[in-house]
């Protein structure tokens, strides 16, 4: 937050967010006042539940595994990804260029008015939580798969921004130094230095927002869209609990694959 | 000072330069011109003010107070991309390349002060004045590196890559901040004949930190002593005896340092 107030480094209104005892104490204060607001005496765990979770996991050996409901899972897994594909993919070509604007860094130092304007609408974008998002575009646009992808896309391109912008500021200096020395602009410093040394971990957090992506396109499933999210909202409904851990299985397995590409591409960009 | 009657053309003149770093004084008010064709080594102990003194004249730091003309116009008032570049390059003591750019790349960079955005932009992609640069890489033995990444090269072999970049920006002052001083005796000496082949050419000037008597008497044509920010002396690199060097080097009480200079030196100061 200190980022956002911080205008100018000479004036910097509300120093005192600075403090990271302040944070500490408010932390420790919730814990506390939330621990003597329990009712310690009733029951904290709803007693029939037992019943419930033991049905769920006996449902897990085995999980659904016909080849008509494999068909279908693949099928759905497909629906998600690309969904997630599209919405990550907007969120981007939304939070790249507003990154690099709210970096500062793209031209001559001076005027620091229009990164703080653009980290506020990086802000805004992203404290409104995708599911909330959803339900604005499905009264502006309908039940349709273009809600909810603008509903990932905008929370998580404020997001990408905002990281996007720390990133490109925080590589090494001297190698920068060099390049202002050879002649180059703050652009071409961007281009040349501030980008392949922050690339890594631009595409590293990319392919990680990339994950959450997954698991927010299968939330998706009540704004009409197909997917996983959808058939476990169908199979839970029905009760078919062994369908229901097959499907989660699959999104595991998604997020896994996912995962393990983005660590092998950041190894071969970092060595 | 013969040779300034001989040559009034000063490619540097530096006029009462100074700064201070809070309260300690990295550089003293200091006189100094250049004439092109010099190649000036800068020596003392660690903290003596030679980087302060490489920064302000490559325009990388700005003076407290004093002026700095080069070859002609005063340093103030160049704008620091393409007027600078053209005039003055700066190799750093850790080379400070792009560890995830290609070597061409590192080499490329030093045409940025020329380049159109445009056209910065396009050789990122798909390199602009190959030819160039890879003459040039060429000629310091890296032509099989060309497209290796920056960060694979050794530490040697990156030193050179910074000296590539300078050679294609081609400065006329080349700036080098104690090139040698990480490296062992064999490719010190390379990488001093490959920089005072920079400045080889008519109106060019290479100015240099560095600690070796017998580099500096082999490679340089005049020496400056700094020690805490003061000179102590300036003398041809012909007359630097072992002796000069190891005074200026010297762990000397606080109250032997207030004497202007030291010993014969003093008489050199200019």
């Amino acid at each position: 937050m200190a980022s956002l107030i911080a205008l100018e480094p000479g004036r910097r209104p509300l120093k005192f967010l600075e403090n990271r005892h302040l944070l500490t104490l408010l932390l420790v204060g919730a814990l506390v006042w939330s621990l003597a607001v329990v009712d310690w005496r009733g029951p904290l765990v709803h007693s029939g539940g037992g019943a419930a979770a033991s049905d769920f996991l006996q449902a897990l050996f085995p999980p659904e595994l016909s080849t008509d409901f494999l068909r279908l899972c693949l099928v759905a897994s497909w629906q998600t990804v690309s969904y997630a594909v599209a919405a990550i993919t907007v969120a981007v070509a939304i939070g790249f260029p507003l990154g690099v604007i709210a970096s500062g860094t793209a031209y001559t130092q001076g005027n620091l008015r229009v990164p703080a304007i653009v980290r506020l609408c990086l802000a805004g974008m992203r404290s409104i939580h995708e599911l909330v998002w959803a339900v604005l575009f499905v009264s502006a646009v309908g039940l349709s798969p273009l809600a909810a992808i603008l509903a990932i896309a905008l929370p998580y391109g404020g997001i990408l921004g905002r990281i996007y912008a720390d990133l490109i500021n925080d590589v090494p200096d001297p190698p920068l130094q060099a390049l202002r020395a050879s002649g180059a602009s703050p652009m071409r410093v961007l281009l040349y230095g501030r980008l392949p040394m922050a690339l890594p971990e631009l595409v590293s957090y990319t392919f990680y927002r990339f994950e959450c992506a997954i698991r927010a396109a299968a939330i998706m499933s009540f704004v009409g869209i197909r997917g996983l999210g959808y058939e476990i909202q169908l199979s839970l409904n029905d009760l078919l609990f062994s369908q229901v851990w097959t499907l989660m299985l699959f999104m595991v397995a998604l997020v896994m694959v996912v995962d393990m590409w983005s660590s092998r591409l950041r190894r071969s960009l970092v060595s | 000072m013969n040779t300034a009657a001989a040559n009034p053309a000063h490619l540097v003149a530096a006029t009462g330069i100074s700064k201070s770093y809070s309260q300690v004084q990295a550089l003293a008010p200091l006189d100094l011109t250049i004439h092109a064709g010099e190649l000036v080594a800068l020596a003392g102990p660690s903290g003596s003010g030679k980087t302060t003194l490489l920064y302000i004249l490559g325009g990388v730091v700005q003076p407290d107070e004093g002026e700095i003309v080069i070859d002609g116009r005063p340093l103030r008032r160049m704008r620091p991309g393409k007027d600078l570049a053209a005039l003055v390059g700066l190799v750093h003591q850790n080379y400070d390349l792009v560890p995830q750019l290609p070597v061409i790349q590192n080499v490329l960079a030093g045409m940025l002060g020329q380049w159109g955005l445009l056209r910065s932009a396009i050789s990122l992609l798909w390199p602009r004045d190959r030819q160039r640069a890879e003459k040039v890489l060429a000629e310091l033995g890296l032509a099989d590196k060309v497209l290796e990444r920056t960060s694979h090269l050794s530490g040697g072999e990156q030193q050179r890559v910074a000296i590539a970049r300078l050679m294609v920006q081609s400065p006329r002052i080349v700036l080098a901040d104690e090139p040698v001083s990480s490296l062992d005796p064999v490719l010190s000496e390379e990488i001093l004949r490959l920089l005072t082949g920079i400045a080889d050419s008519p109106g060019r000037t290479l100015v240099a930190s560095l600690h070796s008597p017998n580099l500096i008497r082999r490679y340089f044509t005049r020496v400056i002593g700094l020690r805490e920010g003061v000179l102590q002396f300036d003398m041809p690199s012909s007359g630097l005896t072992d002796d000069v060097l190891a005074q200026l080097y010297e762990l000397n009480h606080r109250g032997e340092l207030d004497r202007p200079g030291t010993g014969e030196a003093a008489a050199e100061v200019s």
